[in-house]
């Protein structure tokens, strides 16, 4: 456990404090100089805030929308199985595959969208060419992919709660959502709190749909932390750098999903 | 046991000895040649070429968009992998990949070689495109320029004429930007498309990228006046130019969605071709208003880390780039060679050539350094902020040269 996760680790500290470029013959000891100069990048900030923004709405979505979905599965009485499989399908396919399917999609001009609309004269925006429109598109596309699974985990939850205290609440006169608000999310909180984890974890480090949808831009307008990263390392060849990015995201990540965690607890106490 | 008995621990023994002889003895590795190339229709000859150069099987061709391409070679080579053998890299990259000791120098192999493949056929200044320290690290397969595609039946019907300068240019968009035709295709994908876009407006209308001393100049009122024009251009552009690459130009010029722009030279013969364009003999061929865009002399390099028998790699690229190979080439690119570029017959097989000789007088290659890539990467990502208003130009342009200065700086290019 140690060698597989703690090596890479540490190697990634040490090179995160040297100045090297895999095209230059050596490599220069420069301390904590590729941090600072991180820290002092507008760029830097930039996709921190870009990530921040595509992390929490997709989540949002994700979380709204699955919990929607898993509490109409919950009340299905008939082929539950069959539904269940369908809004689970995005999430069977790779995401990059599933990402390539959504390009076509929304490309312009001969775009499965845009042909469509064009049938009719109708303009729409340039999915993937306006930033605002471009950030929504990365957004609902890791939403797309990522639902099924907040759907499944919060639909194997609701399978345990405790139908006393649901009966006893109707009984009450509560209403659908009075129930929802303080019978059924008190219950969920260790699993909601499980999922919205993961899933800001999976998100701050998300790559593979932004890197096929619109690889960042237009300009910097979808590039996250992790593409800024993969540009330092992979085109310009910054590794004592891009290492150095590493290290802060992991650091920047652990340090929300910690605040996220203890305030959710603590409002949410199971009490 | 007699001693001409063979026991069971000798026969196993002598049975692990053969089976690991092949692996003990130094030979050259197995498996077919690895070529990796960018994808438009003259690499797909060449590539092609090279694959009938030898035996089949012997070697494997992918091609893929030229900025996976790069990244592909960047990566493999900068970790001493041997999995890749050719890589095709235009004059930017080759310097690039030369000065970080990734390419076979062919200093050798060339003179051994240069008669039977007739290699003193490549004029002076494309050897020398394809040198970096005074070795040579590429065969040299095509001379690129970007021309100006426009469509004549468009041009006559609204009775515009051709553009010869940047505000004529920007005059004839507005005029034929109609209806679901755009008034210019605008290739401006990062890294390599976009940069060739502003390697065109910055020397039309700017005075370049940087000054002798490699400060970059591309933030100073001329370059923020050609950015600027540039931005006002995209108005004219059709949807999705901000992640268009050739390839979407090409086909929007194919299929009626621009009217005119910048594009290949290795683009025109597609223009023409019935099966890909709806307005065969329609497209026509300028030198670009007010001149400087790019031009480029492309070749295939052999990596250093290659495994494969160096000598058999350099005979195949170089049946590939043999006088007999460009003269078929001919129809999808500029042939580097003398014999075969000094063909009069050229320009009447193919029509684009006249506007191709036009374009070379006055095009500019990319600034002769071998970290332009890298300062294609920063820069082109502000470039696109002004032009989608996420930024001011002059901002954005300034916040691009001071990267750029910073990176320099740290590739010892100031004293």
């Amino acid at each position: 456990m140690a060698v597989v996760l703690l090596w890479p680790l540490g190697y990634a500290v040490y090179l995160s404090t040297f100045d090297y470029h895999l095209g230059s013959p050596g490599m220069r000891f420069v301390g904590l100089a590729n941090y600072a100069q991180l820290l002092s990048e507008a760029r830097f900030w930039q996709s921190l805030w870009t990530t921040i923004g595509i992390a929490f709405g997709s989540v949002a979505v994700e979380f709204g929308l699955g919990f929607a979905l898993a509490l109409a599965l919950y009340r299905l009485t008939f082929s539950t199985r069959v539904f269940m499989i369908l809004l689970f399908l995005p999430h069977i396919i790779t995401p990059v595959v599933a990402t390539l399917f959504l390009k076509w999609i929304l490309t312009s001009n001969w775009g499965l969208i845009d042909a469509t609309l064009a049938t009719f004269n109708i303009n729409p925006p340039d999915w993937l060419g306006n930033p605002m429109w471009a950030r929504v598109c990365v957004v609902l596309a890791d939403a797309w992919i990522f639902t099924p699974f907040v759907m499944l985990v919060l639909y194997a939850a609701l399978q345990t709660l405790d139908q006393a205290q649901i009966e006893a609440a109707k009984i009450d006169g509560a209403g659908s959502w009075r129930i929802i608000r303080h019978v059924v999310l008190p219950s969920l909180v260790p699993v909601i709190v499980f999922t919205v984890s993961v899933r800001l974890m999976d998100v701050f480090r998300f790559f593979d749909t932004i890197y096929v949808l619109t690889g960042g831009g237009p300009g910097t307008a979808t590039e996250t932390i992790t593409m800024y990263t993969y540009q330092l390392g992979f085109q310009l060849l910054q590794v004592g750098k891009a290492s150095a990015l590493g290290i802060i995201t992991l650091v920047i990540v652990a340090a929300i999903i910690a605040t996220f965690s203890s305030v959710l607890q603590r409002g949410y106490g199971r009490n | 046991m007699s001693r001409n008995s063979i026991t069971r621990r000798s026969f196993v023994g002598a049975a692990a000895v053969a089976t690991l002889a092949p692996c003990i003895t130094p030979a050259k590795a197995a498996g077919p040649i690895r070529v990796i190339s960018h994808r438009q229709p003259a690499l797909e000859y060449y590539t092609d070429q090279m694959k009938k150069a030898l035996p089949e099987g012997q070697v494997s061709v992918e091609l893929m968009p030229i900025d996976k391409e790069v990244e592909l070679a960047s990566i493999t080579m900068s970790s001493r992998s041997d999995a890749i053998d050719v890589a095709y890299l235009n004059d930017t990259t080759m310097q690039k990949f030369a000065a970080s000791g990734w390419l076979e120098p062919l200093d050798d192999l060339w003179a051994k070689y240069k008669d039977e493949f007739k290699l003193d056929d490549f004029p002076k200044s494309v050897i020398e495109s394809i040198s970096y320290n005074g070795h040579i690290y590429s065969m040299p397969i095509l001379t690129n320029t970007e021309m100006f595609f426009y469509r004549e039946d468009l041009f006559k019907d609204n009775g515009v004429a051709l553009p010869k300068t940047m505000q004529d240019y920007m005059e004839a968009a507005k005029k034929l930007h109609q209806g679901r035709v755009s008034g210019t295709v605008m290739t401006l994908k990062p890294v390599d498309g976009c940069l060739n876009e502003a390697h065109w407006y910055l020397n039309a209308l700017g005075e370049g990228w940087f000054d002798k001393s490699w400060k970059p100049i591309f933030n100073q009122p001329a370059g923020v006046n050609a950015i600027s024009t540039m931005k006002q251009m995209t108005a004219f552009a059709p949807r999705g130019f901000t992640s268009a690459a050739n390839d979407e130009s090409t086909i929007n010029l194919q299929q009626g969605l621009a009217a005119m722009g910048l594009q290949w030279f290795t683009r025109a013969a597609s223009m023409d071709d019935e099966k890909k364009s709806r307005f065969v003999g329609k497209i026509n061929w300028i030198a670009p208003p007010g001149g400087g865009q790019r031009i480029a002399n492309d070749g295939f390099a052999i990596s250093k880390y290659s495994s494969k028998d160096k000598d058999a790699i350099f005979k195949m690229v170089a049946t590939a780039a043999s006088q007999e190979s460009m003269q078929r080439g001919a129809e999808f690119a500029m042939p580097p060679r003398l014999s075969v570029l000094g063909d009069p017959g050229l320009a009447k097989k193919y029509r684009w050539y006249p506007g191709a000789r036009a374009s070379l007088e006055v095009g500019k290659p990319f600034p002769s350094m071998p970290d332009f890539l890298d300062v294609g990467a920063i820069v082109t990502r502000y470039i696109l902020q002004a032009v989608t208003n996420e930024k001011e130009v002059k901002a954005a342009l300034d916040q691009a040269a001071q990267e750029t200065t910073e990176l320099l700086q740290t590739r010892g290019y100031y004293k």
